[in-house]
């Protein structure tokens, strides 16, 4: 099997998220606990996001670094503006659910 | 490579990616919506253990690591290494942001077999052997005796530092 990406636009997709993500004062990681925190972060998922979304653009052929870096920054204003609206952390009635420390 | 040696060998590659990933990100520790807390104690009523009661009812309310796991292996078999495992983390993701799950161990479990898959191609594993394997291993977990499986999950959790609190 060969991995036919270019690698590079992956790295480029990445880095522009992180950077524009941290500039739209995104925290870099989500808050302690992490497994248990809500908090959209500068790495996860917006880095995350920004390899999906350019891997979905990739397939649909668009590609190369222009892409990849246009991919990163709508994907930093993404998670910072629109992901919470989308899909919200859900409400917690009481203490019963989550609440186990 | 033989393919019955490879389904095999990718089946435990497959659990021991999911279950340690799910562990590690607290599946056994709570549940994390209303019915996986009914799954939890229902195993635990039939003789089996709390914390891996809850990562049964975990898995079967939101997408984890396994569904992770077995969406970034049809990924890659049905479009391509590795965009295909990056497609389904992203789609994993918010399939847990749906389900009430901040998505950690969906989206981790997504990443990390794309890799595993990347690299056991160069020594003769396909795709394809991941996604039956991982059926497999979803099968031992889910599929046969909930008891049994949630006492070793129990176990793991455990030795893992993530058993659960609640009584």
């Amino acid at each position: 099997m060969i991995i036919h990406a270019n690698v590079f636009s992956y790295l480029i997709a990445l880095a522009a998220a992180l950077i524009l993500g941290l500039a739209l004062r995104l925290p870099l990681l989500p808050d302690k606990p992490m497994r248990q925190s809500w908090t959209i972060s500068a790495v996860f998922p917006t880095a995350v996001l920004a390899v999906g979304f350019y891997a979905i653009v990739y397939e649909l052929g668009y590609q190369g670094y222009i892409v990849a870096l246009f991919t990163g920054i709508i994907t930093a204003l993404f998670a910072k503006l629109i992901l919470e609206k989308v899909v919200p952390a859900p409400e917690r009635d009481g203490e019963e659910e989550g609440s186990h420390e | 490579m033989n393919e019955i040696l490879g389904i095999a060998i990718a089946a435990v590659i497959s659990w021991l990616n999911f279950v340690l990933i799910d562990t590690w990100m607290g599946l056994p520790e709570a549940p994390g919506v209303k019915g996986a807390d009914v799954i939890g104690r229902s195993v635990q009523e039939r003789g089996g253990d709390l914390a891996g009661g809850f990562f049964q009812g975990n898995i079967v309310c939101s997408p984890d690591a396994s569904a992770g796991t077995l969406l970034a292996a049809i990924g890659c078999y049905a479009i391509g290494i590795p965009e295909g495992g990056l497609i389904a983390a992203v789609l994993v993701y918010f399939g847990n942001r749906l389900c009430a799950d901040p998505g950690y161990a969906g989206t981790t479990g997504a990443l990390s077999i794309t890799v595993i898959i990347f690299l056991t191609s160069f020594i003769g594993f396909k795709t394809e052997y991941f996604i039956i394997g991982m059926v497999l291993a979803i099968l031992t977990i889910q599929g046969i005796y909930h008891p049994g499986a949630s006492r070793l999950l129990g176990k793991i959790a455990q030795k893992m530092g993530r058993h659960t609190k609640l009584t």
